[in-house]
């Protein structure tokens, strides 16, 4: 109550302001209209939709004859004399791991060194890439390196090493198409990692040399602390994208073969669906791995937010 | 240069020269197997370069893929989803980041997490959807008793990518950094919001347009999963992707294989191109959405 304001402007101010508002909402929705129809007709609905299926029994085409099946799909796919848990689950996770460990482990080895060059955006177009390329091309051009008669095997023969069925033989696809998926992602995270070093200010290795710091010690001790950020989010995209894509084992191995051997959660659960029409296993397949996903993301988060706080 | 402390990055150079062979080697084998002949591939011992360079898959792959047709449902699958990304983002970026109502908060909250739904989760109930799509391919209003609905049509692989999460935040982030004053002044001067986000703010926004351009293009020329789906039904609809990738299923292996990376090769060429020519765009938008 400092300044005396006539009645008349003091209520013609918020009117006027909440007329503005309102139109400023109008338009704000006329904005938003084609976005949100399309998450409620591709996003809320499949959704939705994905949830009842997991738990009905239904044959397709008719909704009429849909039965509520509660929760036998989930107990037909997480049964131990199945193939879904054992070896596809585990192939799942054994692909993600792996690829991130290798992508990552590859990423931050490669970025580190980019750093220290000259033609730093050169390099890193060059691993760049794959990302580019389809997986078609990805797939193909591996499959037919990795064959008796390709390029792999032949420089392995040159150096008096028998020849490998990297993709025929059981104990070898998984690991060959592995290497695949993190040969193909090293480029993306290659670009995040070497923003990431960039952000690491100058003086702190200018103040390390003075104390007589190795390489080593200053990678250790500084760039990686300090690399974090970076580090995390591509760990957790790479995971998440690890643990779904089958994009690359269709093209490589066409059935998830030999005998499953290269089999992953969304693959059966694509092949349970489109093949045989078992949409309800299938949807139950496709929680199972979605419920996976978000429990090991939110894991990663709490992990790193957690270590954030002990350090600081 | 940045960064030089010690000698010569002798290290540096040997991981990243070796590296970057393990890049390029897949690509150059792809290069040269495109021109292997008959009795040329699938021989061991193992030759990278071929007898000589001729044409011959290229035109095999003319013939046997008609490429033409692929290559134009690629072209239309992929601008109509680019331009309509573009379009939409823009406009739902642009009200995320600039006008005042209730909702804002929780929209933009509800758009963040749409980017967490894995697609391979709504790959089953999506494809049903089309199926069943009311009016579409002899269904009813409904969506009972046609053949296939939306699934025979190009639309099926345009539909579900029309609008995208991530877009929606590159360029609510992006516009979020345009004056204020510029969009008062405009309103002053009588402009409508329409006006002031066609006139004003969507020729700024050009740089993170090009950004977001190139990654939808990309992925889109390059999507496989849901394009092998729909068009198991109908081969009319088929991709430069999913037409090479059938191809081999049909004939022998160690003849096709040459003919399939020739194929490969002109399907790459255009992105590579569109790559190169706007990569510094591209590394933003990657870097970018690493650091939000």
């Amino acid at each position: 109550m400092t300044a005396a304001v006539s009645p008349a402007g003091a209520l013609a101010a918020p009117a006027r302001r909440l007329g503005r508002l309102q139109r400023e909402g109008r338009a704000a929705y006329l904005f938003l209209a084609p976005a949100l129809l399309f998450f409620c007709v591709f996003l809320i609905l499949p959704f939705l939709f994905a949830i009842v299926l997991a738990f009905s029994d239904w044959g397709g085409f008719d909704l009429g004859t849909l039965k509520w099946a509660g929760t036998a799909n989930f107990g037909d796919v997480l049964s131990f004399d199945g193939t879904f848990v054992k070896p596809i689950l585990v192939n799942t996770l054994l692909f993600a791991f792996g690829s991130v460990f290798l992508a990552t482990f590859g990423s931050v080895l490669v970025a580190y060194c980019i750093d220290r060059l000259a033609f730093q955006g050169f390099w890193r177009v060059l691993y760049f890439l794959p990302v580019v390329a389809t997986v078609v091309a990805i797939g193909n051009v591996w499959k037919m390196m990795y064959q008796p008669a390709g390029l792999i095997n032949g420089v392995l023969n040159k150096l008096g090493v028998n020849s490998i069925g990297f993709l025929s033989d059981a104990s070898y696809a998984l690991p060959s198409v592995t290497v695949v998926q993190a040969w193909a992602s090293i480029g993306g995270a290659v670009l995040i990692l070497t923003a990431g070093l960039k952000a690491i200010p100058e003086m702190y290795y200018e103040a390390a040399e003075v104390d007589g710091a190795s390489t080593w010690h200053m990678f250790w001790s500084i760039t990686l602390p300090l690399l974090r950020p970076a580090l995390l989010f591509v760990l957790i995209t790479q995971f998440i994208g690890g643990l779904q894509s089958f994009a690359l084992i269709i093209v490589m191995t066409g059935d998830g073969g030999p005998v499953n051997a290269t089999n992953v959660a969304a693959f059966e659960m694509y092949q349970r669906a489109f093949k045989y029409g078992a949409w309800g296993t299938a949807s139950a397949m496709a929680m199972v791995l979605f419920v996976i996903i978000l429990a090991i993301t939110l894991l990663q988060l709490w992990v790193a937010r957690r270590r954030g706080e002990e350090t600081s | 240069m940045r960064r030089r402390h010690g000698k010569f990055p002798w290290f540096a150079y040997l991981v990243v020269i070796l590296g970057g062979v393990a890049m390029v080697m897949p690509f150059l084998d792809m290069v040269m197997s495109s021109f292997k002949g008959a009795g040329e591939y699938g021989v061991i011992p193992y030759k990278l370069l071929p007898e000589s360079f001729n044409l011959d898959n290229y035109r095999e792959a003319f013939s046997q893929l008609e490429l033409p047709r692929l290559f134009r449902n690629s072209v239309i699958v992929t601008v109509s989803v680019t331009v309509s990304v573009l379009i939409t983002s823009a406009l739902a970026g642009y009200a995320l980041a600039k006008l005042r109502f209730r909702g804002r908060a929780v929209i933009f909250r509800f758009i963040l997490a749409t980017m967490m739904l894995p697609p391979f989760l709504l790959l089953i109930p999506t494809f049903l959807i089309m199926l069943n799509w009311p009016l579409a391919g002899g269904n009813d209003f409904l969506g009972r008793g046609g053949d296939g609905g939306l699934t025979t049509s190009l639309l099926a692989l345009i539909l579900p990518f029309t609008v995208s999460g991530f877009g929606i935040f590159l360029m609510r982030q992006f516009m979020i950094s345009l004056p204020d004053e510029m969009l008062e002044a405009a309103k002053i001067d009588g402009a409508n919001q329409w006006q002031i986000w066609r006139l004003i703010v969507l020729p700024q926004t050009k740089p993170v347009a090009i950004t977001l351009g190139l990654i939808t293009f990309i992925g889109t020329w390059n999507e496989y999963i849901w394009t092998l789906l729909i068009s198991s039904s109908d081969p009319s609809l088929q991709t430069l992707p999913v037409g090479i990738q059938l191809l081999q299923s049909f004939l022998d292996p160690d003849r096709t294989m040459p003919i399939v990376m020739a194929g490969l090769v002109i399907s790459t060429l255009p992105v590579l191109v569109v790559f190169l020519v706007f990569q510094k765009y591209y590394v933003r938008g990657v870097v970018l959405s690493g650091l939000k």
